[in-house]
């Protein structure tokens, strides 16, 4: 950008070109007033506080709106502009409450800044017309109150640009103006998604958080900015603590992945924290019972028994599970002490659920198993393919990403069987049977090859296996397809089209395609399509596997596996294993260990005698929930390690408190490979421990030192082990953001992968032949049941059902079924019916919707007492080991009593 | 309005950009107002959120969302109409039909507005009563015209120049 | 009906006309637009069945025209040959003028104008003074042609300038010629036409949109709606030229929707352009093409502003937005975008037709031409008046409006309506120009020129304007949402005889401070009839605020009312009406108002049949 001169306030100043004159003026230090105009959205000039003199104007200009020009003359601070400024600020102050003494805004109301800034005390307009609207408080996230509105208009620009749903709208004019759902509609029946980026917009107390009503005001607020605990999306937010509380999440525009954007649960999802159900004391099983003891004796008694199993039957016969919510130096502690410590390779994470098949086949594929490229590169692709990822749900931060492309032109493609709320503005909606992903996908490659639509060059130049591949597909015409998939041949035509003759394309997935028997081959056949259209290895393109949980990634990275150290060396190399060695000074073990889902079935056979589960809850995550109760049961041994008392830990020998992100120092590794910092807000509640200082004192008791300092001290062995993690430090991340891979403090990081070349060399086509789900509906079991997340709830809902918005506004289970079968079952919208599967039963009610097909329901995971996962198949992927989460077999039949739910 | 009318005008301006002020200009033609559940299927059929679409619906003055009355009283209430007394024979028309300008009588049979200027000056102060001009208007005539109306009389109007 | 494929085409097709046409000199001209408010669609009605019921229908005809301009006589006809002007007719004078003008070639004495002053009666409408002082040159067809017959305008010379500017110019020379001219535009701002097409010719865009802004909003101001009425092709043709000197191939004319003759008028007009060839792809043969569109307004005042103008256009909420840009860089979606006013565009074809040494050579130095203004308020011939720029204040109401009625005394004339000014009696002999308009604190506006004589009161009309300005606001920005709402509680207070001179600062105050704050025009503007009134009738003000009196008796809070014994006639409505039940006496009794219960709600005043209620 050029830079340009000008004069502000009579001194000659410089700029760059395209700058507003408020942009340039706070670049030299001159701070003009602002109201409706917000660095993040785009000016609207609406609220004239920002006038200044600008020579040769006859009016005076909204600085915030006017781009500054060479050699314009500003003066911001004249005589004339004060007092427009005045008369503006009593103008709003004339119809506003003035109730500063106890608005939860002061010290943060812009209105009540400028006010006093500019000596604006009262108006002089007395008795005039002031607005009389009731406080709406019609959801359980966000207060309205729009007698303190000033119609700047930030919250209707925040829905709109930055939420892109335009829920709200200025309605009527003039004075009358008012900001309206349509017809004055309640928020919750709006369409909100109350992600609360208008409440983080507001600048008076128009729109305020509910939980923080009455709490503190700004000054008495210690912001601690920290990385969001759920998904993987790596939001950075502000922990708000006053006494040693958290009392409110504020978002901060200078956040790189998310901006200003927060949703719902990372905005309103912390009540958790403080919860009194959190576990303050170890607990050690008495009498069969759980009972409070000290760290000493809980943790004598854990050594103790692993080491007597050790001993007894062998390191094997121990399992861990390690935590994609914990932090990386957590992970990394924890494979270390299963290794190093215990001397098997039997670690494993939930990762193993949800993207292992992601691992597995982009490994295979690529050389590495990651998200190709970043989130705000999403916004660049002119073509976005979405295939078993309800992104506004499950990514909610990314999703903008999608609908700020959709809105700038780029069309998207949604591959889903059920109907979700991108397809409102997607182009095209394929609706595939589910578990028929290679066979679309096939399908795809087979149209965009016999059309010519093929990237020659790339194909011949970056990968090896096309002929294979090409004989593999070509039996997949799109009328075999259709057969298969249910999609349409002619629509599967345009689509693959439009995919293949986009500049730029991106494809986005999700666990509609990991959690597949066939999950590895799905991952494979997504690369195959990348691969073929050249779109990898360049901005707006990629292959993109959103992963699920804050630090899924991170933990994978970490060697949370069975099969590698950290940064994905191999076990079984003896290099790697030589290295590891030497420098934790201990014998490692070579053969890869257990996944998570055959520590379950090893434990049933009783080969499996010890786990040690830090923060996961198999309970309810895992498959087929019945079969993992039998697993745990069985064991000699279970230690969990979690801030709450879930399904997991009440079936456990010993309980040991941990503390929860708003405790830790630490990082996480989000979906984009970005390494960001969690630090630490607020004490952990009663005696509860670090969790890697709970690893090292029991390591310590096997005489083996872990004794850090600190977690930034174990990110120093990390990066010195780890070669993709090379380059990272502490005092760099919180400076700048590191994209692994970054072997060196020198090197930038690597926001696309597979630049020039694959991590392997070359990419590798695979030939891949459908084979459908393990288990399909039939006479006994006539529905397939999918299961997945909801906007409001996480994993298996131990934070968001203690965090008091979100359990509120969704407390209960409930089934997705299509009208049409509702009606031939005789459900009514809220009844309870019991589901069935061959492996379990839950009561539930339905909510009747036509987002799933006929011949499907869906039901969130969430919710351990109607669990999803007691009906699921522990099927697996034969190489990823990943179950078939997605597809089951299922019944459903409606309760006799008319017990009925509140509609969701 | 019936539902094939409704989607008729939808589909006449489906995909056409700027359509969403005709769409409910035509709607209210059929149905004499907009009701919620028209603006949210033209906002469906459209594709413009509904939010935008009551946001447009309530800033233009021609717009009701509410059910009108029958005839329709413009009262001028410009400059020319303003200095030569429109505000009395306003004042009367309101005692009259017990209402305020801007809502129809209780029984829906007239629906009272004012208007800014009729283009009419020389008839001021004027009023127009669905398409009739009535000029030089006084609390006094205003009455015997409004009595033109009760019952059914007086439909045949001005013909409308569009037909 | 052909269709022009050459520019010939247009030229011979209008030769065949006249020819045709050289025999049917004899015509009445009948006003269909503004009259009918008055019945000439019932005059019309009768004076051709008065025609066929003599067998004349074929000789002699009936054109249904636009507006005359004179409506204080309306309905109005003019007979020809003669110029024999008939006014105030009703469906039965028909037979009689067809009996006396048209068979016998008399004129019907009683239907004349009568000269107020002498009372003596002048036939012929050009000789009228309302007529006689005026420049027809934007009104030249209006109550002549038959607005919905094309062929009407091409025999009186329509769309030769077009095809001359299409033939014979480059767009650049159609430019510079409209520069040279000296036009600017008649919306208000006065911008130089000519210069704003250079900015949108130079504009380099694939897609240009020239738009007419036909959403004529003021309060008392017509002259668009006569011109679409009764003149449509002229502001057509203008279009076409337009389009092609800025390179745009698609245009709009967002019209009020309250002008329902205007849109039927317009759309038979673009069905007759389509049909000749003059819309649409290729136009006589050369690379220009032109599409058109009607856009109805939906009633926002706000929307003749261009920026929330193109905002309604794309089906928004008509608010403005910060200029810059420009419509001419970034107007409807995101497209250049040049938004002409109707009268500017009247004015395009005669330019080009006769070059702009003879455009310049009429009005100011600074302000070419001619400007319509609708002539309204306390004032004798009401209507539609064309004079050269520079023409003075008093010649239009006295020589061409006739002079104030009921022998009250001018008192100060209102220009551009609520975004305008008044001017007192001292300025009575201002010439009527852009600049000499500005410098008294007044604009040229639009074209409404509201005459108030001595009854008027200037706080009223301010508070009347700031209504109306306060009720038009679009509400997004802060000046304008609340300073206008302010701005009219302090003149409330005022009017009602609450005010204090404290109040009257902060109304200055604001004023001020609205208009060089506020975002748009509307806003801007909008303080400008409290501005001038304060300058020019402070008194006034101060008579409302220290000595609690309307001098002008207009503001019912600070008026006594009582009854007036000689004239009551004890019917006891006066009584019956009272809210406050402070008049006292029965039926058969002389009523009384107890003024310590009297609210000065006026309603006894209007309900009285005897004007008995008096007040001081």
């Amino acid at each position: 950008m050029n830079e340009i001169n000008f004069f502000i306030d009579g001194r000659e100043a410089e700029a760059s070109d395209g700058m507003t004159i408020l942009e340039a003026a706070q670049a030299n230090g001159v701070d003009i007033p602002h109201l409706c105009h917000a660095e993040y959205l785009q000016p609207t000039g609406a609220c004239r506080l920002c006038v200044v003199e600008v020579e040769g104007q006859r009016a005076l200009m909204p600085s915030c709106a006017v781009k500054v020009s060479p050699d314009m003359k500003v003066s911001t601070g004249t005589e004339r502009v004060v007092r427009a400024r005045k008369m503006v600020l009593e103008l709003l102050l004339s119809a506003h409450p003035k109730d500063c003494m106890t608005c939860d805004m002061a010290g943060k109301c812009l209105l009540q800044k400028y006010c006093y800034e500019y000596g604006v005390s009262d108006t002089r307009f007395k008795g005039g017309a002031i607005y009389n609207y009731p406080e709406h408080r019609d959801n359980p996230f966000y207060v309205r109150d729009y007698n303190k509105c000033i119609l700047c208009g930030r919250c209707v620009n925040a829905c709109a640009e930055i939420q892109g749903d335009f829920i709200i709208d200025f309605a009527h004019r003039g004075f009358a103006t008012m900001i309206s759902t349509p017809l004055n509609r309640n928020m919750k029946d709006s369409g909100c998604v109350f992600c609360g980026n208008c409440v983080a917009a507001c600048p008076t107390g128009a729109l305020r958080e509910r939980d923080a009503a009455g709490v503190a005001r700004e000054w008495e607020l210690n912001k601690v900015s920290t990385t969001c605990p759920y998904c993987g999306c790596g939001c950075q937010l502000d922990l708000n603590v006053k006494d040693g509380k958290v009392v409110k999440v504020t978002s901060n525009p200078s956040a790189p992945v998310n901006g200003v954007a927060l949703c719902s649960k990372g905005r309103f999802g912390y009540g958790f924290i403080h919860s009194p159900e959190r576990l303050t004391v170890p607990l050690v099983r008495e009498d069969g019972e759980l009972k409070p003891a000290t760290w000493k004796k809980a943790l004598d008694f854990a050594a103790r028994r692993l080491c007597d199993i050790q001993g007894e039957s062998g390191a094997d016969s121990i399992a861990g599970l390690a935590s994609a919510r914990c932090t990386n130096e957590e992970n990394y502690l924890f494979q270390k002490f299963m290794r190093a410590v215990i001397g098997t390779n039997n670690v494993d994470h939930c990762a193993r659920l949800c993207h292992a098949s992601t691992v597995a086949g982009l490994a295979i594929s690529f050389g590495s198993g990651a998200m190709t490229n970043t989130i705000a590169d999403i916004s660049q692709a002119d073509v976005i393919l979405i295939t078993g990822s309800n992104t506004t749900e499950t990514h909610p931060i990314i999703a903008l990403q999608v609908k700020k492309a959709a809105r700038r032109g780029a069309k998207i493609i949604v591959v889903e069987p059920r109907r979700i709320q991108l397809c409102d503005i997607a182009e095209i909606h394929l609706c595939q049977k589910s578990g028929s992903d290679v066979a679309w996908i096939n399908g795809f490659i087979n149209v965009i090859i016999s059309e010519g639509l093929h990237d020659a060059s790339f194909i011949e130049n970056r990968t090896e296996g096309f002929e294979e591949m090409k004989a593999a597909v070509k039996k997949y015409t799109p009328e075999y397809v259709e057969n298969i998939t249910g999609i349409p041949a002619d629509a599967l035509r345009a689509a693959a089209r439009v995919y293949a003759t986009a500049e730029k394309a991106a494809i986005l997935y999700s666990m509609g395609i990991t959690q597949h028997t066939s999950g590895t081959n799905n991952v494979m056949s997504v690369a195959n399509l990348a691969m073929l259209t050249g779109n990898i290895g360049k901005p707006g393109t990629g292959v993109n596997p959103l992963r699920g949980q804050n630090n899924v990634q991170g933990s994978c990275d970490m060697g949370a596996l069975p099969n590698v150290f950290s940064g994905y060396q191999q076990v079984s190399n003896p290099d790697a294993r030589k290295k590891f060695s030497a420098a934790w000074k201990a014998e490692l073990p070579e053969s890869s260990g257990l996944t998570a889902t055959e520590m379950m079935r090893a434990a049933i056979k009783g080969d499996i005698k010890a786990m040690y589960i830090m923060g996961e809850n198999p309970m309810v995550s895992d498959p087929d929930t019945g079969h993992v109760r039998k697993a745990l049961e069985k064991l000699d041994l279970l230690i969990v390690q979690d801030i709450f008392i879930t399904e997991t830990a009440k079936l456990a020998d010993v309980v040991l408190p941990a503390v929860c992100f708003a405790e830790k120092d630490g990082t996480f590794t989000n979906t984009e490979r970005r390494v960001q910092r969690v630090r630490a807000a607020v004490a952990a509640p009663g005696d509860s421990k670090q969790d890697w200082r709970i690893i090292g004192e029991l390591a310590m008791r096997f005489g083996y030192r872990m004794d850090y300092e600190s977690p930034e001290r174990i990110m120093e062995e990390i990066a010195s082990l780890t070669p993709s993690y090379g380059g990272v430090d502490y005092e760099r991340i919180d400076r700048e953001a590191v994209h692994w891979p970054c072997p060196s403090k020198s090197h930038p990081g690597t926001p696309i992968l597979h630049i020039g070349a694959f991590t392997r060399g070359k990419g590798k086509f695979a030939a891949v032949e459908f084979s459908g789900p393990d288990e399909v509906p039939d006479a006994d079991y006539p529905m397939t049941l999918i299961t997945g997340r909801i906007l409001y709830h996480y994993h298996t809902g131990t934070m968001t059902r203690r965090s008091r918005p979100l359990d509120e506004h969704v407390p209960q289970a409930f089934f997705q079924i299509n009208p049409e079968d509702a009606r031939s079952l005789n459900i009514a919208d809220g009844q309870f019916c019991d589901v069935t599967s061959r492996r379990g039963a839950i009561s539930i009610a339905a909510a009747i919707s036509d987002a799933v097909p006929e011949g499907s329901i869906f039901i969130p995971f969430h919710f351990a007492e109607a669990a999803a996962n007691a009906l699921t198949n522990s099927a697996l992927d034969p190489i990823a080991k990943i179950p078939e989460l997605k597809v089951c077999a299922a019944r459903v039949s409606p309760k006799e009593d008319a017990q009925r739910m509140l509609k969701y | 309005m019936s539902t094939s009318a409704l989607t008729e005008i939808i589909e006449r301006y489906r995909g056409k950009p700027g359509s969403l002020i005709p769409a409910l200009q035509k709607a209210q033609a059929q149905m004499g107002y907009l009701s919620g559940e028209t603006l949210e299927q033209i906002s469906k059929g459209l594709g413009i959120p509904f939010s935008r679409v009551f946001g447009v619906a309530t800033f233009y003055s021609q717009f009701y969302l509410s059910p009108r009355g029958k005839h329709t009283i413009k009262v001028c209430v410009g400059t020319a109409c303003h200095v030569r007394g429109a505000g009395a024979a306003l004042q009367a028309l309101e005692e009259k039909l017990g209402v305020k300008a801007g809502n129809p009588t209780e029984d829906l049979s007239f629906q009272l507005e004012t208007v800014a200027c009729l283009g009419t000056c020389f008839l001021a102060p004027a009023i127009m009563i669905d398409k009739d001009y009535y000029g030089e208007q006084t609390p006094k005539t205003v009455g015997k015209i409004l009595k033109k109306y009760i019952g059914g009389g007086a439909d045949a109007g001005t013909p409308d120049p569009e037909e | 009906m052909a269709r022009f494929k050459t520019f010939k085409d247009i030229a011979k097709y209008r030769e065949k006309l006249n020819k045709e046409r050289d025999s049917e000199a004899t015509a009445v001209r009948v006003c269909m637009t503004g009259c009918r408010a008055k019945g000439a669609d019932a005059f019309s009605e009768s004076l051709k069945a008065e025609l066929k019921k003599r067998g004349l229908e074929n000789k002699f005809k009936v054109i249904e025209t636009g507006c005359h301009g004179f409506c204080s006589m309306s309905p109005v006809a003019v007979v020809e040959p003669g110029n024999i002007f008939y006014g105030n007719l009703k469906p039965e004078d028909a037979a009689e003028i067809v009996e006396e003008t048209v068979v016998n070639g008399r004129t019907v004495e009683r239907l004349l104008f009568a000269d107020p002053a002498t009372q003596e009666k002048i036939v012929k409408e050009k000789e009228i003074p309302f007529y006689s002082h005026q420049k027809r040159l934007v009104l030249k067809n209006c109550g002549v042609v038959d607005p919905r017959e094309i062929d009407d305008y091409i025999c009186r010379g329509g769309y030769a300038a077009f095809s001359k500017a299409l033939e014979t110019m480059k767009p650049e020379e159609v430019v510079e010629e409209i520069l040279k001219s000296g036009l600017r535009g008649r919306g208000g701002a006065g911008f130089p036409t000519g210069l704003k097409w250079r900015f949108a010719n130079k504009e380099r865009s694939d897609k240009k949109f020239l738009v007419c802004n036909a959403d004529e909003g003021d309060p008392g101001a017509f002259m668009d709606r006569a011109v679409l009425e009764g003149d449509p092709h002229a502001v057509l043709e203008g279009m076409l030229i337009g389009a092609y000197a800025i390179g745009s191939d698609e245009g709009y004319i967002y019209v009020r929707a309250e002008y329902p003759i205007a849109i039927a008028h317009l759309n038979i007009a673009l069905k007759q352009m389509e049909e000749l060839g003059l819309l649409g792809r290729n136009i006589l043969g050369t690379k220009f093409s032109f599409d058109l569109h009607i856009k109805e307004g939906a009633g926002a005042f706000v929307c003749g502003e261009e920026t929330a103008l193109m905002a309604s256009i794309e089906g928004k909420r008509g608010t403005p937005r910060v200029r810059p840009p420009f419509p001419i860089q970034s107007g409807l979606w995101g497209h250049p975008t040049c938004i002409n006013n109707v009268e500017t565009l009247a004015n395009v074809a005669a330019i080009i037709e006769n070059g702009s040494d003879w455009y310049a050579s009429m009005g100011t130095e600074k302000s070419k031409g001619t400007k319509v203004f609708a002539l309204a308020g306390m004032i004798r011939n009401t209507g539609l008046v064309e004079a050269p720029m520079g023409m003075t204040l008093r010649e239009i109401i006295f020589e061409v409006g006739g002079g104030i009625p009921n022998g009250k005394k001018f008192k100060a004339a209102l220009t551009g309506g609520p975004s305008g000014g008044c001017i007192p009696e001292q300025f009575l002999d201002l010439p009527i120009d852009y600049d000499s308009l500005a410098k008294v604190g007044a604009i040229m506006g639009s074209g409404g020129l509201i005459i108030m004589d001595e009854s008027t009161c200037v706080v009223d009309i301010a508070k009347y304007f700031m209504t109306f300005t306060q009720s038009e606001s679009c509400g997004k920005c802060v000046p304008c949402r609340m300073g206008t709402k302010r701005m009219l509680e302090l003149l409330e207070r005022i009017t009602d005889g609450k005010g204090t001179m404290k109040d009257l600062a902060l109304l200055e105050e604001t004023a001020d401070i609205v208009k060089d704050t506020s975002l748009c025009g509307l806003g801007q503007t909008a303080p400008n009839p409290v501005i001038t009134t304060l300058k020019y009738f402070r008194d006034e003000y101060l008579a409302h605020i220290e000595q609690k009196k309307c001098p002008s008796l207009k503001c019912k809070a600070l008026l006594t009312y009582t009854v007036a014994e000689d004239k009551c006639k004890k019917c006891h409505k006066c009584a019956e009406s009272c809210p406050a039940n402070a008049i006292s006496g029965q039926k058969k009794e002389i009523h009384k108002i107890d003024q310590a219960k009297c609210v000065k709600c006026g309603m006894c005043h209007t309900v009285c049949p005897f004007d008995a209620i008096e007040l001081s």
